[in-house]
């Protein structure tokens, strides 16, 4: 492929055949930098061959110059007589430092005589032939051009000329071009280019490339296994009530888990306005676990430690069953944060409430939410949570970790079914997101999952499947 | 859950099994074993068995399900001369004891077992505090539990001279965890001979005389506490499991000189409770077949409790080690657990319904596509914050925080994204990212007094960034919602005036766009120009759901 600019070389020595780079130049009007170059891409195309030839010639010196424009110095002085004698000390004024070499070379050509202090003129007017010499070195005479060179008006310079031979024609001599405009579309013009061949093979450059977060997508697949499994999303509020985290669920307001260093405390208190829930949980308390319930410690304001909070507060609204439920919420818990642990981390928690509902029933869902997971293979623990019974927590098999607790269920407790005023049974579990994600994910660092280093989300590969 | 630390070799010999089938075993006891070291085992114990806390409760267990021995391990119990007498102690009022005659327990598991009732059932000795002393070192079969004087001398635990209560208070490890719980009117509770020889200053420390140690074979134990129930209860299980090392259990007479319990004459109580259980109750709720499971009490039994069989329901006894047990779903759980979850075939449950997304979620899976397309890189940051982040003043404090760059709660995404930022100066520009998310505000009409709001944040890192670069991408995420939006200047402390304005649809403000101010960039350590742009989503969804 052809230049634009190889094309007019090769199409000039179409015609003169041979050529040298500075004609070239002239010719094509390019400057002799690029003509340099091109040649010597067409010499490598096989189009020309190529000569370097070094050429003496004669150049004007500085003072060869000045004698150009001015005139020789015998020349002038002759001129300057007009034909008449003239005092030596008035022509040594008249000519200042050019006299001694105006006199020497008049004396030498014959033109004057100096006779009595005087200079006599043998001619009126004269030109010296090396004065026409100066206007064309090249062609002047070769005695003229050595008389030159010894006045010092001219001296012998070097220069390096590349002669081309043109070697073969190109066969068909399209135009390139590096972009398309619409210009050159709308007039067709395009038709007499080609495209400029890129190095294709070379990496793009930056592109910043958005996408969705990883997490979060896991996230929401978590949520599009539950609604395929027939499951209705709830959501509610960060800030809850002891009450929704706690006591409707069975838990004694001494117990461990609710003390001070395992949850976050918020300052202020809620408030329930259904007396008949109040009282139903405070009797559930009072009766089962034996000590004094209090009312303002189950408004206490807190950021919810479990997403039951939510499934709680359906259970409170005493819907018809029956029901399937499920939420993915954020849960806030005390911790060190390490490799392994968050302060707030994700729960997936779910509610069925159904007359015929069996522990055995309860077992089939949970193996079907962890198969869609990806967690073939599980087995079951029995457990202990407050609020349900019987309890079971599930453990995963994961390849690198092995047996892995993944998830806490259960029925949910008689009394707390009483409570609220619900007559079939339930079920429920909890189930942390986390550790099934950096599964998912192939990430080792749970605060990964929360990463706020952009080159690594950027660089963050996709889940295919 | 809770851990003990037991020596191998003396359990399985104890037990005669191999350590796999006890691991098998325990894991169907809702616990968790594993090697500790050579001579060592960790063993993880759920909250509510309190009875497996010690080695002789889990051989009683594992008797059962090996059906070496069923229902109720039945211990010798016999009368004692000893009496303790309650006096009217105000911190913690209620008091029994007992006595356990040629008990055969290692004295570091002993104190293990104590420990863990402590910090369990006792809740740190707040609500239950123990006291096992040597039983032939004590003098006088008369016992008190009274207030004294803080200036009562006696030598503590482990001491070498006598001290006053105040000094064990103020000098001792022990005194300064539990002193504060108990000391009312510099008056202590105290466990005293009748010849005013201390025993022991609940919950704080026992005195020197009557300490145990490895001959110890015959036990006087105190039990004393805020709940009556509780009290019984931590020492119907440590006698009980005392008794299972082969010891027998004597009765101590109880006297409330105050009258505040008044049914009960001796202790340990030994309390068993009747639960009647109707067998199409276990059945169904576990969903099991009637025909397989025929002799539902003979799982009772290998639970290690008693069970009489009627035509329709059977009765439970319910030993005084089971206190986890409450009523007769604790009866189905027992059942389980001894058919073994793993040999319940999970079964194939539908109900024919379709699930539903909330709105919410559905909105915001839109706009999080919009956003993609608008070329914004989805990133995700925690809800908790450093409050000094935050520029909205009326934001969520927590009362507790563990550490100071997580003590509020997130009021807008705007610091959040700031946050980000500024930890990615050196990235590649530009850096176009946005987060959806919630923040939680006020709002005096939720029952808490506070609520969830949806937010979608917008942000523009770049060597140079304008007003228009976010207002663009903004308008054209909004009206592919079919939203048209206008904009109004308004003043901001985050945006650069005359660079900021209102999203307003139908009138109300849907967010917020604008150059952020070079002070608040400054502020987060910030050297290239960000132009942002946050709307309300939860609003946006109230204005557009008709």
């Amino acid at each position: 492929m052809l230049s634009e600019n190889e094309i007019k070389i090769l199409d000039f020595l179409k015609i003169v055949k041979r050529s040298n780079s500075e004609e070239i130049a002239n010719k094509t009007g390019l400057s002799i930098s690029s003509v340099l170059s091109l040649i010597n891409l067409l010499a490598e195309k096989g189009y020309v061959r190529v000569e370097k030839k070094v050429e003496e010639y004669y150049a004007l010196t500085e003072e060869g110059k000045k004698r150009k424009n001015e005139g020789l110095p015998e020349d002038i002085l002759i001129n300057k007589l007009n034909g008449k004698e003239e005092e030596i000390n008035n022509v040594k004024t008249m000519l200042g430092e050019d006299f001694n070499i105006a006199i020497s070379w008049a004396k030498k050509k014959g033109l004057i005589d100096i006779k009595k202090g005087k200079i006599i003129p043998k001619v009126s007017s004269h030109v010296s032939e090396e004065y026409y010499a100066l206007f064309n070195l090249e062609n002047a005479n070769k005695n003229l051009i050595e008389v030159l060179e010894r006045r010092g008006l001219v001296e012998k310079r070097e220069k390096i000329i590349i002669l081309v031979e043109l070697l073969k024609e190109p066969e068909e001599i399209t135009p390139t071009i590096s972009n398309i405009t619409h210009e050159i579309l709308v007039s067709g013009e395009w038709k007499r280019y080609k495209f400029k061949k890129y190095n294709v093979a070379a990496f793009p450059p930056f592109f910043p490339i958005s996408k969705k977060h990883y997490f979060k997508e896991f996230l929401e697949k978590v949520k599009d296994i539950m609604i395929n499994l027939g499951f209705t999303e709830v959501n509610t509020g960060y800030v809850e009530m002891e009450f929704y985290n706690f006591d409707i669920l069975f838990q004694p307001q001494d117990h461990p888990a609710r003390e001070i260093h395992d949850s976050f405390s918020i300052e202020g208190i809620g408030k329930i306005d259904n007396q008949d829930l109040l009282n139903n949980v405070k009797k559930m308390h009072e009766s089962s676990w034996k000590y004094e319930w209090k009312q303002e410690i189950a408004l206490r304001l807190m950021l919810r430690s479990q997403s039951t909070a939510t499934t709680a507060r359906v259970l409170a609204s005493k819907p018809n069953p029956p029901l399937k439920v499920f939420t993915v919420g954020k849960v806030f818990r005390p911790d060190a944060i390490d490799a392994t642990h968050l302060i707030e981390f994700h729960q997936l928690d779910g509610l069925i409430i159904d007359d015929n509902f069996t522990f055995r029933d309860l077992l089939g869902v949970l193996r079907e939410i962890f198969y869609r997971l990806g967690i073939r293979e599980i087995k079951f623990k029995p457990a202990y949570f407050p609020f349900t019974e019987p309890s079971v927590e599930v453990y995963g098999y994961l390849e690198k970790l092995g047996w892995v607790e993944m998830c806490g269920a259960g029925l949910l407790r008689p009394e707390i079914l009483n409570a609220v005023g619900i007559k079939s049974r339930a079920g429920a579990w909890g189930i942390g997101l986390e550790r099934l994600a950096m599964s998912f994910l192939n990430i080792n660092d749970i605060r990964l999952l929360y990463s706020n280093n952009i080159e690594y989300i950027r660089e963050m590969k996709v889940n295919l499947w | 859950m809770v851990t003990i630390i037991l020596n191998k070799n003396k359990l399985l010999n104890k037990l005669g099994i191999d350590g796999n089938l006890l691991e098998n075993i325990l894991f169907n006891l809702k616990s968790e074993m594993k090697m500790l070291d050579e001579n060592n085992l960790e063993i993880e114990i759920n909250a509510d068995r309190l009875d497996l806390l010690s080695s002789d409760g889990i051989s009683r267990a594992v008797k059962g399900l090996l059906e070496r021995e069923l229902g109720e391990a039945k211990y010798k119990v016999v009368d004692t001369d000893f009496k303790l007498i309650i006096h009217n102690v105000r911190s913690r009022p209620y008091a029994l004891a007992a006595v356990v005659y040629n008990a055969n327990i290692d004295l570091q598991e002993l104190i293990q077992f104590q420990e863990k009732l402590h910090s369990t059932i006792g809740r740190k000795r707040k609500k239950v505090a123990i006291g096992i002393h040597d039983l032939n070192k004590i003098d006088t079969k008369i016992i008190e539990y009274k207030e004294i004087p803080t200036t009562y001398k006696f030598i503590p635990l482990n001491g070498n001279r006598e001290m006053t209560i105040d000094e064990v208070i103020y000098q001792t490890e022990q005194g300064k965890l539990y002193g504060k719980l108990s000391i009312f009117d510099n008056l202590s509770p105290s466990i005293i001979q009748s010849d005013g020889q201390v025993l022991s200053i609940p919950p704080i420390i026992n005195s020197e005389k009557s300490k145990i140690d490895e001959r110890t074979k015959n036990f006087f134990i105190d039990v004393t506490g805020t709940s009556f129930d509780a009290v019984a209860q931590t020492l119907d299980l440590l006698v009980t499991n005392l008794a299972e090392s082969g010891g027998t259990i004597g009765k101590v007479k109880i006297e409330y000189e105050n009258k505040r319990v008044s049914n009960v004459d001796y202790s340990p109580l030994l309390v068993h409770k009747t639960i009647s259980v109707n067998k199409n109750y276990i059945y169904n709720t576990l969903g099991i077949d009637k025909d397989k499971e025929k002799d539902i009490c003979k799982h009772i039994m290998r639970m290690r409790m008693d069970c009489e069989e009627y035509s329709a329901n059977i009765k439970v006894i319910v030993p005084p080690y089971r206190i986890d047990i409450i009523n007769s779903i604790d009866i189905v759980e027992d059942v389980a657990m001894s058919i073994g979850y793993n040999n319940l075939i999970p079964s194939k449950y539908l109900i024919s319904n379709y699930g539903n997304y909330d709105y919410i979620t559905l909105l915001e899976r839109r706009i999080r596509e919009l956003s993609i397309g608008a070329n914004f890189i989805e990133i995700f940051n925690f809800v908790l914050i450093k409050e000094s982040k935050l520029f909205d003043k009326k934001y969520i404090k927590i009362l507790n925080p563990i550490s100071e760059e997580y003590n509020a709660v997130r009021n807008s995404l705007i610091p959040v994204l700031l946050d980000f930022l500024s930890k990615n100066q050196h990235a590649k520009f530009p850096v176009r990212v946005f987060e959806i998310g919630d923040v939680v505000i006020k709002d005096n009409t939720t029952d808490t007094g506070y609520r969830n709001d949806k937010r979608v944040t917008y942000a523009i890192m770049d060597s140079r960034v304008s007003y228009e670069d976010i207002q663009a991408p903004i308008h054209y995420i909004l009206s592919s919602m079919g939203i048209t939006p206008n904009y109004i200047e308004t003043n901001s402390d985050i945006f650069i005036e005359g660079r900021v304005a209102n999203v307003l649809y139908k009138n109300q403000a849907i967010g917020i766009l604008g150059e952020i101010k070079p002070e608040i960039l400054l502020k987060f350590d910030i050297e290239y120009p960000i132009v942002m742009a946050e709307l309300y989503v939860t609003k946006i969804m109230e204005l557009i759901r008709v």
